[in-house]
């Protein structure tokens, strides 16, 4: 008899834990409403799918202004395009951005209760020879001067405030992102294997004296010994190297889809490693790993480069195409239903590559991004949630930080917008929840952004952040959902040191190219190079002198 | 009577569902980790359950007198198991022992009821015929409380009123019984008014639980509550008990009327009185008023600007006759500026210099408040100092968190100050730290108004002296991307606190 009873509540039992472990699941998949206010926001799809559709017509006209060099694409690369220019006192050029923002993968929003970023939230302290990352931070004075080593002084403001990054495993926080806490002696000796690797890969330099790993990319050495390491997957030099440790497995995942948006079996080992072994960056004032951050994300860069240049900003108007006529290059724009016309010198085409085909008029069929060749830029597919809090929920472990991961799911967890703050005033808090679709081949994955019922994407985010913190949903006041068809490049393996990147360096006549998919690392870092690159090469060819 | 037995057996399985389910829910707001107290709590219940229904084969005689005395049982401890909890969890040294004593005692009633009134009932149906009936009403109830729970019970009527609603079933359940079995049972008279006068507890805790769990909140202070309000930025408590009035900030005590003056002149006056006509006069923290009392004792000071965070604060002891008695109407008084703001924020924008700034923050227990003492905040501070001002900073118990306050010192040192570290003993708090900080060496004087209670030139020497087991074994600096204050804070009042 008591057997049979003690089955009968074996299964109430069963049920109550099936209830509560899936509770996050069960209550999101019963309710169709929520009870907070949701937005799907996101870069203009109809400008973007008209341009895939070639269903834009160039403006027949003659062109109607002048300027030396026009600028298409406001992102991180084309902004700092200009910044340059302007820096070396050459004013006659122009922006544009289809957006009615400019900022591109930097984008950030805002709202009651903080500024938030939409895409790029931070930079790492810059190295040696990131030397324009260095000039644009002392004169936006993120930098405020420098100790007696050469180390930067930073404005403490801005580095990332303590704690910075804490790891939801075996039911609590732990400190950092590298799992530590009850290990086996095997997973935390190879562990110690792999960062006495990159700690060694970090200060490595090829036979011409160049670091083995540096940035931008195009600094690092050119020795054979580290570029073969692109020809393999990060998989594959993790097999090499006999590291089968589930959690430092999980953790060079974790990294992968935090830099490239993709897994350790399609980025190559060459950046793979690079995003561990490429930060040797120093500051007088903080430790080797931090980062510079702001509520907004590097949206706070943007609007400084935005303030610098806005002289020379034509925003919420869409390039059409971009042609070679006599007398100079022709730019066909379109705001709404107006279209222009623009005649230049020199163009710098600083939007992604796989544009290029549709809007630069005979762009050639042998480079990436010709819709002639079959296509090997990959980019992978994100959705960005910015969700209001009435709190960060209490949890487990160690309080809460900067960035906030959870072991067990898909996405990269969250970055809480106002742990920069100094004020104390509210509880109420804005966090950004990354999602990249890394387990999907990036075209199946934009077709899932875009064609998933968009209260199944957050039903989705909703029963992953529960996982971190059950009730989740009774703190949230607002959702903004922010889909990146095109997130970022994927460095996949071959791609950083391959004829396909190299290619992309070459100028179509007078337009250059100034992206981070060049670099096939999409950062601030790589875009702003490529932008002062571009930017570079037409003041060479104009002789202009800086001054 | 069969079916009506029947019926029974659908409420107490419900009952019985939603009583391990509220043990669950209440384990996990109170200790987190749903998954963990859901697991344990469902194990402990189940083995007790399996406890009950084993013993229920020595249950000879008596069957219906044993179930309704269950009944009666579950009802009361199930009833009021959601309160218990939430109350006990404050008080308890350690609340699992009590959440699954709790869990099994209910399990242990539980697992007695379906075998008892499957005994009860073996003479009234075919064995085949009550077993399939006994368990099909199971599990319904089963599935009505698993839907009821999070559907209606815990939006609408929330934890404490659902456990009481489904006591108050297990009772009815017991009464009923007793009406069923009234010509068979013995003392029925003593048993239908034990059954009324659940019923009458378990209705009167469902209409006052909200009342419950205020109490819960004033049995965690040792006086009674005299003022609370939740503001947005703290809950608020003031108790007085005969003279003494104490005031709470998220439960930690911010003052005691008996002593606070030694705390608030140990603050003031070792600066004030070592400057020449101090007449500007800015207060960071300290809304309530205490530390602007002993500022107004000065003839040169001209004006104080006070900011605090929190409106209600500074409201309460400017508005309220009862506490503003407390700081002499510092707060309204003329020469006095409230200003609500967040004081790193407002300093950023300051523009004006100060001869004398009072730093009076609650402790470093938290990251935000550890902002509050980082070298960035310093450095903000040094701006708004006049070149021969002086600075004060409450610091934390050099006794009990010694590392902690001398980080203090070294923040400050580090941005440039010299600092002149001093202690006061305060009953209330124990051994009390403050740092004087200038930009030149502080040389104090001793030039006190009349009618201090506790400093004076004389108790000024020894309180300069710190002993050997106040002197720090770390050294740090406390910036906002370290946050080393606040990691130093944690550990020695955890340690403290755990060894006490």
């Amino acid at each position: 008899m008591s057997k049979r009873i003690s089955r009968s509540a074996f299964l109430k039992g069963a049920g109550a834990l099936f209830w509560s472990l899936t509770s996050g699941n069960w209550l999101a998949g019963c309710s169709n409403k929520f009870s907070f206010p949701v937005r799907w926001l996101g870069p203009s799809m109809a400008l973007g799918h008209a341009i895939r559709d070639r269903t834009l017509t160039p403006h027949k006209g003659k062109p109607e202004e002048k300027k030396t060099i026009y600028i298409i694409g406001g992102g991180i690369a084309g902004l700092s395009a200009g910044w340059w220019l302007k820096r070396n006192g050459f004013d006659d050029f122009q922006i544009f951005e289809l957006e009615k923002n400019v900022g591109g993968n930097s984008s950030s929003g805002q709202n009651d209760v903080s500024k938030y970023p939409r895409g790029a939230h931070y930079v790492p302290i810059p190295n040696e020879e990131s030397q324009y990352v260095r000039e644009f931070f002392q004169e936006i004075g993120i930098i405020k001067g420098f100790a007696q080593d050469g180390k930067a002084i930073y404005d403490e403001l801005y580095l990332c405030h303590d704690p910075q990054e804490r790891l939801f495993k075996d039911g609590s926080f732990q400190e950092g992102l590298v799992p530590h806490k009850g290990l086996q002696s095997e997973d935390k000796k190879q562990t110690e294997r792999f960062f006495k690797i990159i700690e060694e890969l970090r200060s490595a330099k090829g036979l011409d004296g160049k670091p083995a790993f540096a940035i931008p990319v195009d600094l690092s050495s050119n020795d054979s010994k580290y570029k073969e390491l692109d020809q393999i997957s990060m998989t594959d030099w993790l097999l090499h190297n006999e590291f089968d440790s589930k959690p430092l497995l999980w953790y060079v995942e974790y990294c992968c889809k935090d830099d490239y948006g993709a897994i350790p079996d399609i980025v190559s080992a060459w950046a793979g490693l690079h995003y561990f072994a490429g930060r040797r960056g120093r500051a007088a004032n903080g430790e080797h790993n931090t980062v510079v951050t702001w509520p907004e994300g590097n949206g706070f860069l943007v609007e400084k480069l935005r303030e610098k240049l806005k002289n020379h900003l034509k925003t919420g108007e869409m390039v059409t195409q971009i042609s070679n006529e006599e007398g100079g290059l022709k730019v066909s724009t379109q705001a709404g239903d107006s279209k222009k016309a623009y005649q230049c010198e020199y163009a710098i085409f600083a939007s992604p590559r796989f544009l290029a085909d549709y809007l630069v008029k005979d762009y050639p069929k042998n480079l990436p991004g010709s819709s002639k060749k079959k296509n090997s830029l990959t980019y992978s597919p994100w959705i960005v949630a910015n969700i209001t809090l009435s709190r960060i929920p209490p949890s487990r472990g160690v309080q809460p930080a900067w960035d906030n991961v959870s072991y067990y799911s898909e996405s990269l967890g969250y970055v809480n917008a106002t742990h920069q703050n100094i004020s104390t005033r509210s509880s109420k808090t804005v966090i950004t929840y990354y999602l990249p679709l890394s387990s999907f081949e990036p075209k199946a994955g934009r077709m899932k952004l875009y064609t998933d019922d968009q209260k199944k994407w957050l039903k989705h985010i909703i029963a992953d952040l529960d996982k971190m913190h059950p009730d989740i949903q009774t703190y949230i006041k607002e959702v903004e959902l922010w889909p990146w068809g095109h997130g970022m490049i994927r460095p996949s393996v071959g791609y950083v040191w391959g004829e396909e990147r190299k290619l992309m360096q070459q100028n179509v006549g007078n337009i250059y190219f100034a992206h981070s998919d060049m670099s096939g690392i999409s950062n601030f870092e790589e875009a702003q190079y490529q932008g002062i690159k571009a930017a570079g090469h037409i003041m060479d060819k104009l002789g202009h002198k800086p001054g | 009577m069969t079916y009506a037995l029947l019926i029974t057996v659908f409420v107490i399985s419900t009952c019985g569902l939603v009583y391990e389910l509220i043990a669950g829910t209440v384990a996990s707001y109170l200790l987190g980790d749903s998954i963990t107290q859901f697991s344990t709590v469902i194990g402990v219940y189940l083995f007790a359950m399996g406890i009950g229904s084993f013993f229920s084969k020595y249950i000879e005689k008596k069957l219906v007198f044993t179930f309704v005395q269950v009944e009666l049982i579950v009802g009361l401890i199930g009833g009021i198991s959601a309160a218990l909890l939430f109350f006990l969890f404050e008080h308890v040294e350690n609340f699992r022992i009590l959440l699954y004593s709790l869990v099994s005692i209910i399990g242990i009633l539980i697992g007695l009821e379906i075998p008892l009134l499957m005994r009860i009932l073996k003479d009234k149906l075919e064995f085949k015929d009550l077993v399939s009936k006994i368990f099909t009403f199971d599990y319904v109830g089963a599935l009505l409380a698993s839907l009821l729970f999070p559907l209606v019970l815990v939006p609408h009527l929330g934890l404490v009123r659902s456990s009481m609603l489904f006591g108050l079933l297990n009772v009815t359940v017991g009464l009923w019984t007793i009406h069923i079995f009234r010509n068979e049972l013995p003392w029925l008279n003593t048993l239908r008014a034990t059954g009324a006068s659940l019923v009458i507890i378990l209705v009167g805790g469902f209409a006052f639980a909200d009342k419950l769990t205020s109490m819960a909140e004033a049995s965690s202070y040792p006086d009674s509550i005299i003022y609370s309000t939740s503001t947005p930025y703290q809950r608020i408590v003031i108790t007085g008990g005969g003279k003494e009035i104490k005031l709470f900030l998220n439960g930690n005590l911010q003052f005691s009327s008996k002593d606070e003056y030694r705390y608030h002149e140990a603050l003031i006056h070792p600066a004030m009185g070592s400057l020449k006509n101090p007449e500007n006069i800015l207060v960071l923290g300290g809304g309530d008023g205490m530390a602007v009392r002993e500022l107004l004792k000065y003839p040169s000071v001209k004006n104080i600007t006070l900011v605090d965070l929190d409106e209600q604060m500074t409201k309460i002891f400017r508005d309220q006759p009862a506490f503003s008695h407390l700081n002499d109407n510092s707060l309204s008084n003329p020469k006095v500026k409230v200003i609500n703001a967040d004081a790193f924020v407002w300093l950023r924008k300051n523009q004006n210099q100060f001869d004398f700034i009072c730093v009076d923050f609650p402790d470093p227990s938290n990251f935000s408040l550890g902002k509050l003492y980082t070298d960035t905040f310093y450095a903000a501070v040094k701006r708004a100092l006049k070149p021969d001002g002086l600075l004060v900073i409450q610091s934390t118990s050099p006794y009990y968190a010694k590392n902690s306050f001398w980080c203090v010192v070294n923040t400050l040192e580090a941005v440039g100050y010299k600092t002149l570290p001093y202690h006061a003993y305060v009953p209330s708090f124990g051994d009390w730290g403050y740092v004087l900080a200038g930009n030149k060496p502080v040389k104090l004087d001793f030039d006190y108004p009349t009618g201090l209670r506790y400093i004076s030139a004389a108790t000024m020497e020894p309180m300069l002296s710190f002993p050997k087991d106040m002197q720090p074994t770390v050294h740090c600096i406390n910036k906002l991307n370290n946050q080393a204050l606040v990691h130093l804070f944690e550990k020695e009042w955890g340690e403290y606190v755990e060894t006490h």
